[in-house]
Parts: C-alpha cells; sequence; structure tokens
C-alpha cells in the first residue's frame, strides 16, 4: 500500500463531505452568488472568519 | 498532470455554474496554495521545529518574507474599501491558552492548521487521522468560545485602525525584520534558502490574491468547524442553543451550502492541490509509517486540542498568525509568542514519545 491510498482517502473525505451537505442541506443557489470579486463590490465579505469573535453581553 | 489539472479546470467550471464565480476562484486559489506548500515544503510546525532543534531559521525568514510581503498589499487594501475585512481578533488570557496549546499540539503531528490539510492531501496517514478530530474539537471550541469570552476580558487591536495605514506597515514589518533576525541569528551556512523564498512570494501573491477576490483573509479552521457542526446537525444537534451558531453571520454560513464558504473553498482547495503536487511521488512512499497502535491515540487527542485550541486563539497559523499579523491585527503577534512557546514543549514531548516507540519495536 502506497500513499496513492491515503491521497485517495483525503480526496474522498472532501466528496462525502460536499456530497452529504449537497443532499442533506441543499445545493447552492447560483442566483444569490456574489460578485466574482469582493473588491470594489457591494457583496463584500462574508464575515464567517477564523477571527470571528461573537459579541458577548457587556463587552 | 495535464488530465489531473483539466479534471480540476472542470470541478471548479462547474462550481462555478452551480455556486458562483467567486466561489470556484477561491478554490482554485486554495489549491495553488495546496500545491505550494506540498511542493516547495513551505509549513509553519516544520521550520519551528528545526529552529528550535537545530537552530536553523530559514524557514522562519520565509514565513517573515511571505506575511511582509503579504502585509504590503493588504493593508492599505482593506483601509481603502469597506468591502474587504481583516483578520482582526481580540487578546485575552483564554486566547493566549488556546494559542500555547495549539503550538503544543501542532507540534506532536507535525502539522498546524494548513499544515493537516497538505499532508493528508499528500497521502500522510497521521494528518488522515488527526483531520476528523481536528474538525470535531473546532466544533467543540465553538461551543465553549463564548463562555471563554465572558469569562475574561477580550480586547481587539487594529493596528491601521489606531495608528493608521503606513505606522502600522512600519510597526509590522520592523516587527517582521526583527523576528527573521533573531531566528537565523548565529546560524551557519545561507540565511536564505532559494526553493522556501520562491514558496514565500507565491504565497504572498495567492493570500492577497485571496482578500481582493473572497474579501477577507486566508483561514482554515472556520470551515473545519463548520463541517463538524453541519455533521452535528445531521445526527440532531439544535444550533439554536449554541451562542456561536445563532450569530446570524454563524447559522447563515450553517444553513448555506459549503461551497459558499470561503475557509471551507480553501480547504478542499489545500487537500486537492497538496494531492495533485504529491502524487507521483506517492507511489512509492509506503502508506502506514512505523509507528504503534497507542501513538494513533495520542495523534486524535492531538488533534482535537488543535480544534478546541485553534477556536479559542481566534484561529491557527494561518487565520492568527499569518493573515491576523498581515492585516496589523496585534493578536497574530501575541498568537505568535504563546504558540512558539508551547512549540517549545511540543517538540519536546514528540521526541519522547519517538523515542518510546523506536524503545518498544527495539525490544
Amino acid at each position: 500500500m502506497t500513499r496513492r491510498l491515503g491521497i485517495a482517502g483525503a480526496v474522498l473525505l472532501v466528496a462525502l463531505i460536499i456530497a452529504s451537505d449537497w443532499i442533506f442541506g441543499g445545493a447552492p443557489n447560483p442566483y444569490r452568488a456574489p460578485d466574482p470579486i469582493a473588491w470594489g463590490s457591494s457583496s463584500g465579505a462574508s464575515g464567517a472568519i477564523c477571527t470571528f469573535a461573537p459579541p458577548t453581553p457587556g463587552q | 498532470m495535464i488530465v489531473r489539472i483539466g479534471l480540476i479546470a472542470m470541478c471548479a467550471a462547474a462550481l462555478a455554474v452551480t455556486a458562483g464565480v467567486r466561489y470556484a476562484l477561491t478554490a482554485c486559489l486554495g489549491i495553488a496554495i495546496g500545491f505550494t506548500l506540498e511542493r516547495f515544503g513551505f509549513g509553519f510546525a516544520g521550520p519551528w521545529r528545526r529552529l528550535i532543534r537545530e537552530r536553523q531559521g530559514q524557514g522562519v525568514l520565509a514565513q517573515c518574507v511571505a506575511i511582509g510581503l503579504t502585509a504590503i498589499v493588504i493593508q492599505p487594501l482593506i483601509a481603502s474599501s469597506s468591502s474587504l475585512l481583516g483578520a482582526i481578533a481580540p487578546i485575552s488570557l483564554t486566547m493566549i491558552l488556546g494559542a500555547f496549546v495549539f503550538g503544543f499540539a501542532m507540534q506532536l503531528i507535525l502539522g498546524c492548521g494548513s499544515g493537516t490539510l497538505v499532508n493528508a492531501g499528500s497521502g500522510n496517514l497521521i494528518a488522515l487521522v488527526a483531520l476528523p478530530a481536528f474538525c470535531v474539537g473546532s466544533f467543540l471550541g465553538t461551543l465553549i468560545l463564548p463562555a471563554a469570552m465572558a469569562s475574561t476580558p477580550h480586547v481587539a487591536i487594529s493596528l491601521p485602525e489606531t495608528l493608521g495605514v503606513p505606522q502600522s506597515l512600519l510597526v509590522t514589518l520592523l516587527g517582521l525584520v526583527a523576528l527573521a533576525w533573531w531566528a537565523t541569528r548565529g546560524q551557519g551556512g545561507d540565511r536564505w534558502n532559494r526553493p522556501l523564498l520562491i514558496a514565500a512570494l507565491c504565497i504572498a501573491a495567492l493570500a492577497s490574491l485571496h482578500v481582493l477576490i473572497a474579501g477577507q483573509p486566508w483561514g482554515v479552521v472556520y470551515g473545519l468547524g463548520l463541517w463538524a457542526a453541519k455533521m452535528a446537525m445531521g445526527l440532531g444537534w439544535e444550533p439554536s442553543a449554541a451562542a456561536f451558531w445563532v450569530h446570524p453571520i454563524n447559522a447563515q454560513a450553517l444553513s448555506n451550502s459549503v461551497l459558499t464558504d470561503t475557509t471551507s473553498l480553501t480547504d478542499f482547495g489545500l487537500i486537492f492541490g497538496a494531492a495533485l503536487a504529491a502524487w507521483k511521488g506517492a507511489g512509492k512512499t509506503p502508506l502506514t509509517p512505523m509507528v504503534r497502535w497507542w501513538l494513533y491515540g495520542a495523534i486524535v487527542l492531538a488533534g482535537l486540542a488543535l480544534g478546541v485550541s485553534s477556536r479559542l486563539a481566534f484561529g491557527c497559523n494561518v487565520g492568527a498568525l499569518f493573515s491576523g499579523i498581515a492585516s496589523g491585527s496585534v493578536h497574530g503577534w501575541v498568537w505568535l509568542v504563546a504558540a512558539f512557546v508551547g512549540s517549545v514543549g511540543g517538540v519536546r514531548v514528540r521526541d519522547w514519545l519517538w523515542q518510546r516507540v523506536t524503545q518498544t519495536e527495539a525490544a
């Protein structure tokens, strides 16, 4: 067994995540797609980012 | 190679049609980043390990070059456009603790946020075992984060907003020069490693393009937590009870397709890009490294720790360190110090664990 099996496993994992999300969560809607580039666009960043800090009461 | 590139181009075209052009471009950026990281051996955990064990700072120097070049491009861009967002996060005790634990755990599996994805994409069994645990840990971290934020003061400091962009850039670049000097001081031989510098230039260009296209800096762990949250929903978990996930931004990410989430797309891209770069050589490398079964238990625990700690620390080596420092967030610098101290301990524990494995096998 070579690492190609591991690569296939990783690609399969991604495919499983996308497929299960598509089946149980729904397909993306291309008619709600933002502009191709965020820079200078009215549809900017989503804000779903690693540094996101949910506001807490009193802060 | 041409067949594989053709397949990826077809997938990108399909994504552009089914979700949108921005998402296809973001995924392509992720693929290019993953390919660059794997092909040139550019990373974060490995260079820190070499600096701690061998006092070789070439990898850290390359990191500084990449972050500095990205900062020069993105800080003025973000300041001049309301549609772009910087990676600015708060500093707190729990954030420092999270970064420390992340630095420790990433040395155990020799994989940080981007490193785990790239290693998994290149067929590394340890990363493939750690990745699901990393996702679960990141999700658990989202459940803990609101309580952590309520328990200690969290203060966000953005250098561009506090000092202005020119002064912020000066402080950022001076800090990176000082870090590069410290990492390479007293080092024998050449300080500059040509392949790593080429990789640094590529990563800086791709990270800057990421801000222009996606509107926000490159990140990793948000996507991992999102995947686990979606899986948990499928198993009956109710997100309305979780303060993190009721916020409109996160609730929207949870209800939308993963194919429209920026960090998920770059994460998928990292895996595909690394797979593309590693496929040829992977045919000659055995899948299973020579490790004992109990070591995989330690790898799962380290993966969980990576996930939880990266959420408490508002990012990993990419979202917090790379994008945070490049955006002018002071939290990126604090993350760097805390994670490096954790890495010093992590390197020692990893050496001890591997020594035990060798002794067990010799017996």
